[in-house]
């Protein structure tokens, strides 16, 4: 049986995926980036390969999430896919009668409508962090409450604070307000939950038409508290899967899987025949094995002086991006 | 360098004690102080019919450098007008580069809209490289101020230079401003010249859109890669050498017959997207970063009305407005009229998408949104809305236009019928 593994690197977490053929998901792996995509990446593809059985050949690879492209050019994945598809992709999968997907991750937020399994219509946050993960787990601190505790605490409230939600500035001022002046942690705890709700409504799904049935996901979807709010203040009831958080992965996965195995000879040719992919099967010792290092070159050849990011395995450059002209590319020898 | 000639002559008759023969008078007023010399004129030289050399009103004016706004493709017009109908030099300023829009942000307003800032970086670049007169073509919003404003700004930097403002044609009218323009530009313009040669300019612009047009629409079909951009940059090449309407014309015609023959690997139905939204954005490549190169890189038809010779040359508000008189009773500014009856004309046609391109803090197309909401609704047509700051970047903009065209390529697969939804192979770059 043929293998296929999806890896979503996102800002605050990483997730991964491995699925067989019949698209069910046989490995999922979900930890903290911590700052360091490669090795986050490492640590994910070691997990799932434990969760592996001992004979698997995984064929093919599929990267999304912020840090795609630096992992996708380390383990030589055959899709590296933008987030939004990715997602859109995994969810009308698993969920083919969707008509609208909620998307709370750590930096950004998204909203995909669907018609007929297909996305017709999506937005994604712009120039503002408001109601992601990030701002709540800000606040977290703040409060001293874990974030994953969130959920439980803010369900426990009889009457949630009036918390502006208009932006995180203003959304945090008033915070600090409504703890001086006593409010109780539970209810200023449900209040912030459904800020990032109303929020998200008000800028993300603003102009669209939010129909049944409707999905939520993200890491933010993890907290039931947010999930609550948004059933309250749509009116519907709003389905988490529990591989919610994985849907990015899973997407990168299926499209991994419907580009097909790794060939050795086809468009993908330059990272499979030197990378982890060389065998025609993903071998997960070997990026365990190879250290990955990214370095910054700025381009002399004019004033923009582009940042190009060169991408080393080893010693041997296997990518390189960012020049903005012909006159700055660098080639992977 | 005549009156030098004269100086010295003058020294040598004043040194030379002259022969009484020769014709040079010496009269010495009664309460004259100084003695004045009175010098014969030169013997004139039979001239040439016709006149070769062009009479000069002032020969106290040099030739002066004017320099345009980087503007888009649009600069061979520009240079065309600053050298045919101004009759002055041309400054042909450089690539924009990232000290462009630093020194333009530097230079300006937070608040103010984008383009404002890049034209600010574009002036001060003029400036060091010797510009003496600007040309701001002003505009219908704000930016029929902003020519009086970057002017004040220029200034108080301590620069020394001439503004030519379009904007004050508008109130002083064509001839109150023409006289301007004579007065203040160039005396010595031929009239009779330079309004054919204004015509020829407006030819030009027409011309370089409907390039621009082809080059859209096929440009991201090519079975050779760059091979459009090759037959495009050739192209503005010839616009920047023509002199004339007729080298215009020829230069077009050989241009297009030069893209007609790339050959290209059209699908049957190719994803069809239409840009609109505000007038420098949406079409300037600088301030856009390049969203319809990288559609085209995508294998996208694009299409976009909006253009300097459809908002100014074939501009007919009334008619326009009459075809989304749904949706518009009246005319909310510069461009709007023309988004809104683009997006429904994209939409009738059955294009998979819009996008709409606009500044951070443009008004008339922030009013837009609501009205392209409801095109986007009654017509099913999924709208991306795009906003350019001067930080805007590139990643994030790619990740959208990534996820709408991975969208719209899988909606148009499973339109035509298609198996899979994910739509075996094609969605991999």
């Amino acid at each position: 049986m043929n293998y296929y593994l999806g890896i979503d690197i996102g800002s605050i977490s990483t997730k991964g995926v491995v699925i067989d053929d019949e698209h069910n998901i046989v490995a999922r792996s979900y930890l903290w980036t911590e700052g360091n995509p490669t090795q986050a990446a490492k640590r994910v593809m070691s997990e799932l390969s434990e969760q592996l059985p001992d004979n698997a050949r995984v064929v093919g690879a599929g990267t999304t999430g912020s840090a795609r492209r630096l992992v996708g050019a380390m383990i030589g994945a055959s899709v590296v896919k933008n987030e939004i598809t990715a997602h859109a992709v995994g969810t009308t999968c698993l969920h083919p009668d969707v008509r609208t997907i909620l998307e709370i991750g750590g930096q950004d937020s998204k909203i995909i409508c669907v018609d007929g399994g297909i996305a017709v219509d999506y937005a994604m946050n712009t120039l503002c962090a408001a109601g992601t993960g990030s701002f709540l787990s800000s606040q977290a601190h703040r409060l001293g409450v874990e974030v994953e505790e969130f959920g439980p605490i803010a369900l426990t409230s009889k009457k949630p604070a009036n918390i502006a939600a208009r932006c995180t500035v203003f959304a945090e001022s008033d915070l600090v307000h409504k703890i001086q002046v006593g409010y109780a942690r539970e209810d200023i705890i449900a209040g912030l939950c459904s800020a990032v709700a109303s929020n998200y409504l008000n800028n993300v799904g603003k102009g669209k038409k939010i129909e049944a049935p409707v999905v939520f996901q993200g890491g933010v979807s993890k907290n039931v508290g947010v999930v609550h709010a948004f059933e309250e203040q749509l009116g519907m009831p709003v389905a988490v899967d529990p591989d919610g958080h994985l849907m990015g992965a899973f997407g990168a996965a299926l499209l991994a899987a419907d580009a097909g195995p790794v060939s050795i000879d086809g468009a993908y040719a330059a990272p499979a025949a030197t990378g982890p992919f060389v065998s025609g099967c993903l071998d997960f010792d070997a990026v365990e094995d190879f250290s990955f290092t990214t370095r910054e070159v700025e381009c002399q050849k004019c004033a923009n002086h582009c940042e190009i990011i060169c991408v080393y395995r080893d010693r041997d450059l296997i990518d390189a991006w960012g020049n903005r002209c012909e006159r700055g590319e660098i080639k992977p020898s | 360098m005549p009156s030098l000639q004269k100086a010295k002559n003058m020294l040598e008759s004043l040194a030379q004690p002259r022969v009484e023969d020769t014709t040079v008078q010496v009269k010495v007023s009664d309460d004259a102080r100084t003695q004045v010399v009175y010098e014969p004129e030169e013997p004139r030289r039979a001239i040439p019919f016709p006149r070769l050399k062009k009479k000069l009103k002032r020969d106290r004016h040099k030739r002066t450098k004017v320099s345009v706004f980087r503007y888009a493709y649009y600069d061979p017009a520009f240079k065309f007008f600053v050298e045919q109908v101004l009759d002055c030099d041309y400054l042909q300023l450089p690539k924009a580069t990232k000290r462009t829009m630093d020194l333009g942000i530097q230079n300006s307003s937070d608040y103010v809209c984008t383009p404002f800032k890049h034209m600010m970086g574009d002036w001060i670049e003029a400036l060091e490289l010797g510009a003496d007169i600007l040309v701001q073509v002003g505009g219908p919003c704000r930016l029929g101020y902003y020519g009086e404003m970057q002017e004040q700004i220029l200034r108080d930097m301590g620069y020394e230079f001439t503004m030519l403002n379009f904007s004050h044609g508008i109130e002083q009218g064509y001839f109150g401003w023409g006289k301007e323009v004579l007065k203040m530009v160039n005396p010595d313009i031929d009239i009779p010249y330079g309004v054919k040669q204004l015509l020829a300019t407006g030819h030009m612009l027409s011309l370089l859109d409907q390039a621009r047009d082809f080059y859209m629409a096929n440009g991201g079909f090519e079975c050779e890669r760059g091979a459009f951009r090759h037959a495009w940059e050739d192209f503005l090449d010839a616009m920047r050498a023509a002199t004339d309407k007729a080298e215009i014309d020829s230069a077009y015609a050989r241009s297009m017959e030069e893209m007609r023959a790339i050959p290209l690997n059209k699908p049957a139905n190719p994803v069809r997207i239409g840009i609109i939204g505000e007038l420098y954005t949406a079409i300037d490549e600088n301030s856009n970063l390049g969203l319809d190169e990288k559609l085209m890189d995508m294998g996208v038809e694009v299409y976009r009305t909006l253009n300097f010779s459809n908002r100014y040359t074939h501009y007919n508000e009334a008619n326009l407005r009459r075809t989304i008189s749904e949706y518009a009773q009246y005319d909310m500014g510069p461009t709007s009229t023309m988004t809104l009856a683009a997006a429904k004309k994209y939409a009738q046609l059955g294009f998979d998408g819009l996008i709409h391109a606009k500044c951070a803090g443009c008004t008339p197309e922030i009013d837009c949104i609501p009205v392209l909401r409801r095109i986007s609704e009654d017509f099913h047509i999924p709208v991306l809305y795009l906003t350019y700051d001067t930080e805007t970047s590139d990643t994030g903009l790619m990740t959208r236009l990534e996820a709408f065209y991975d969208m719209l390529y899988m909606k148009n697969v499973s339109d035509a019928g298609g198996v899979t939804v994910r739509s075996s192979g094609s969605l991999r770059r």
